[in-house]
């Protein structure tokens, strides 16, 4: 039997014949059969969102961008009539998302399940995925093992862009907005994200800037709050530049704590993902100058869509707060999972089954908030990332970005089947 | 009697629920049983010998991390080889800390044993070439007695075979850990409990005996670790975190710790409790610590106790 099959059962009944007991229970669940439209019956979309923690902010970013699309699609006439209806479970760590999941979609009987940001989680959630049978679109985590993917031919989950794109693409832009450098001190977070971000980095910036020297690395745990030390280290380094990968709550404190000390009158700033956090980079203690990295959107892109304003406008009344791009990466899910049922379901309007939604999904190009994204065929997403030069001239009591470096994937991640560092290699520049 | 009765209502309802149950709260079940084995053990030290350890994640995380090494860098597959493996390296590993922590008592045994446990996590977490840190290890789909069910779906393998196979084990962990307790070994454990100084002066190698309960303990820790790996089918620094020491303290005292199969009680209440509450409230944690006090203030003794408590006594029946 293939994974299509939804309960599986000829299996269980094999064995548990084997084992002399229950066939005729095993067999009344025999029942289950393809989804086909259901009149105006809700279709059940699971979510897995981060709510405690360090990334709780991230989580509740992707989640109510997730909930502002279902509240649009419903009003207009939800998915082929079937209003949207989210289930949301909590992603923790990598065996209760596990149990989460598996609850998505055999108890709740979800169709899709969308969101996973942690990679320690989604790469227990790939195979799981895989079993079950049901297609999963990762927010933001990748089925990666450091730098390399551990799941190329998937059939059922969809996975986040590659870790380290944003670590890449200011790899690229470092050596146009900061002529001279020849030394450079690195800080990251002590797990997979902070040290593959500052391998890529370096691989990248070599490439542009073979003589430059890496002088320092500082890898704290995830968490900390008190840089004192690691500043007092970089200062003592006497880098022309700092990179920096903190993504959540550390970027602003470190930002404030290295302000207080004036480290980057003398030093050069490149925060590849500090973006995450914009709008508590005061402009008090954060100066401008700084190369700043805001991942897939940027909330106040110039060029930003209707769609995108819109959201932004809305997502500020309601939350008090301007979206970070998490909200792009939920939406991005969420919005070309209803794309490709829309596009299964042909002329028709039949309610697809599950396995021709994900044919469906490989390679389809939707709008997202911040414009443009795909699906790789390998599913893996294809976006832009927003990178820039911090900048106080603006409304706001935060940096914005100016000028706005959009880079795609297309340039700034490796393609199907490559080796990171091959590839990098292999560039000509 | 009437326990035995309880036992086999429990044994039949198990065997029977991946036939009649759904395939998610089977799928429960696998988390329920490795944590029973790792309870019992835990239990033998802190019910029975009075030391509370809040560093046994451990020992659970050796036993997962050792199946997810031997399964994902070696050829073999067999949960027997894993299960044995883990069971010594536990050991093997419970003997050095056991040997410090059990010199001393009370609180400061349980900061000695997180101490412990927080040094393996940093271990796992930091070593990234060996242990995936963050990331964690594979766990691959392990053979049972030698059958590998490579062509069945992880789903059918998990509530057939495993499951079974899951129900074997923790059938022959609470046999085995049933004789230690009722044996003159489990009734000295009792009473250095109750008294250590008397213990002492009666003869009692206290040391000893609580190195052994300790060992004993660790050795059920790591077996109930691997045990948990599978399901998940990765194994992550996070097993070993002192949290989890935390979670496996909380279900001995939500089943009592007064009772044999109190903490196996707990770790059926508490997961199911928390597969429900978790997709309620948001803010499941906050009902858990509510919880965690109610059973501190009302019911110290536990789900068993209270159920122990309205059973009258046979004076009194008399």
């Amino acid at each position: 039997m293939t994974l299509l099959d939804q309960d599986h059962q000829p299996s269980r009944r094999q064995f548990l014949t084997l084992v002399g007991a229950g066939v005729g229970a095993a067999a009344a669940r025999l029942g289950a059969g393809p989804a086909f439209a259901q009149g105006g019956a809700p279709v059940k979309i699971g979510v897995l969102a981060i709510r405690a923690g360090i990334a709780a902010p991230v989580g509740a970013a992707g989640l109510r961008a997730t909930e502002w699309w279902a509240e649009r699609v419903n009003k207009a006439g939800g998915i082929l009539g079937r209003p949207v209806q989210l289930v949301v479970e909590e992603e923790s760590n990598p065996k209760d998302t596990v149990e989460r999941y598996r609850k998505l979609v055999l108890q709740d009987q979800v169709e899709v399940v969308l969101g996973g940001i942690s990679t320690g989680v989604t790469l227990a959630l790939g195979p799981v995925a895989e079993d079950l049978g049901t297609p999963w679109l990762s927010w933001d985590g990748t089925t990666q093992k450091g730098v390399e993917e551990t799941m190329p031919n998937p059939k059922w989950a969809f996975k986040s862009v590659d870790n380290e794109v944003e670590a890449i693409v200011a790899g690229i832009l470092t050596p146009k907005y900061f002529k001279g450098i020849k030394t450079v001190a690195g800080i990251g977070n002590d797990y997979s994200y902070g040290h593959d971000c500052w391998e890529s980095y370096q691989a990248v910036l070599k490439r542009y800037l073979p003589d430059v020297k890496f002088v320092l690395e500082l890898f704290p745990k995830l968490g900390v709050t008190d840089f004192t030390s690691h500043i007092a280290a970089i200062q003592q380094s006497k880098a022309d530049l700092l990179m920096c990968s903190f993504w959540s709550g550390d970027a602003t404190i470190i930002m404030k704590q290295a302000a207080a000390v004036g480290l980057f009158k003398t030093m050069k700033g490149v925060f590849t993902t500090a973006g995450g956090v914009h709008d508590s980079l005061k402009k008090e203690f954060t100066p401008e100058g700084l190369l700043l990295g805001y991942n897939t959107m940027y909330f106040d892109d110039p060029k930003g869509s209707a769609l995108l304003k819109q959201f932004v406008r809305e997502y500020k009344a309601k939350h008090n707060e301007y979206p970070p791009y998490e909200c792009d990466h939920a939406y991005f899910n969420a919005e070309s999972y209803k794309a490709a049922v829309e596009k299964a379901a042909g002329a028709a309007k039949r309610w697809p089954e599950k396995a021709q939604v994900v044919k469906a999904l490989e390679g389809i190009e939707i709008e997202s908030l911040s414009g443009r994204r795909s699906w790789r065929e390998d599913h893996v997403q294809m976006c832009s990332f927003y990178q820039g030069m911090t900048t106080h001239k603006n409304s706001y009591d935060f940096v914005t970005i100016s000028p706005v470096e959009v880079v795609s994937t297309r340039q700034a991640m490796k393609p199907a089947g490559a080796k990171l560092f091959d590839w990098i290699s292999g560039w000509k520049i | 009697m009437k326990r035995g009765l309880g036992l086999a209502a429990a044994t039949a309802a198990m065997a029977v629920a991946p036939l009649v149950g759904g395939t998610y709260h089977v799928l429960l079940m696998l988390p329920f049983m490795a944590y029973a084995v790792v309870l019992l053990g835990l239990n033998l030290l802190f019910g029975y010998t009075g030391l509370v350890s809040f560093g046994h994640a451990l020992f659970v995380g050796i036993g997962a991390y050792t199946g997810a090494f031997i399964t994902s860098r070696t050829t073999i597959r067999s949960l027997e080889v894993i299960l044995l493996s883990a069971a010594v390296l536990g050991a093997l590993v419970a003997a050095p800390v056991a040997a410090l922590c059990v010199r001393y008592v009370k609180i400061y045994f349980g900061m000695l044993t997180l101490a412990f446990g927080m040094v393996f996590y940093t271990f796992v977490l930091k070593f990234y070439r060996l242990t995936g840190g963050d990331e964690g290890t594979p766990f691959l789909r392990p053979s049972l007695l030698g059958h590998a069910f490579d062509a069945m779906p992880k789903i059918d393998y998990l509530t057939g075979p495993y499951y079974y196979y899951s129900m074997a084990v923790l059938g022959l962990a609470t046999l085995v850990m049933w004789r230690i307790v009722c044996s003159p070994f489990g009734l000295c454990l009792k009473t250095i409990r109750d008294n250590p100084a008397k213990a002492e002066t009666l003869g009692i190698g206290v040391t000893r005996y609580r190195f052994l309960a300790f060992v004993i303990s660790a050795v059920y820790a790591a077996v109930g670790g691997a045990l948990l790996g599978p399901p998940t089918g990765n194994v992550d620094p996070t097993l070993a975190y002192w949290t989890h020491s935390g979670s496996l303290v909380f279900m001995t005292l939500l089943g009592g710790f007064a009772s044999f199969f109190g903490p196996v009680v707990g770790a059926f209440v508490f997961i199911y409790l928390q597969n429900w509450v978790m997709s309620v409230v948001p803010y499941w944690r906050l009902v858990f610590g509510a919880i965690l006090a109610l059973i501190v203030i009302i019911a110290p003794e536990g789900l068993a106790g209270l159920v122990t408590r309205r059973r009258p006594a046979p004076a009194e029946r008399a």
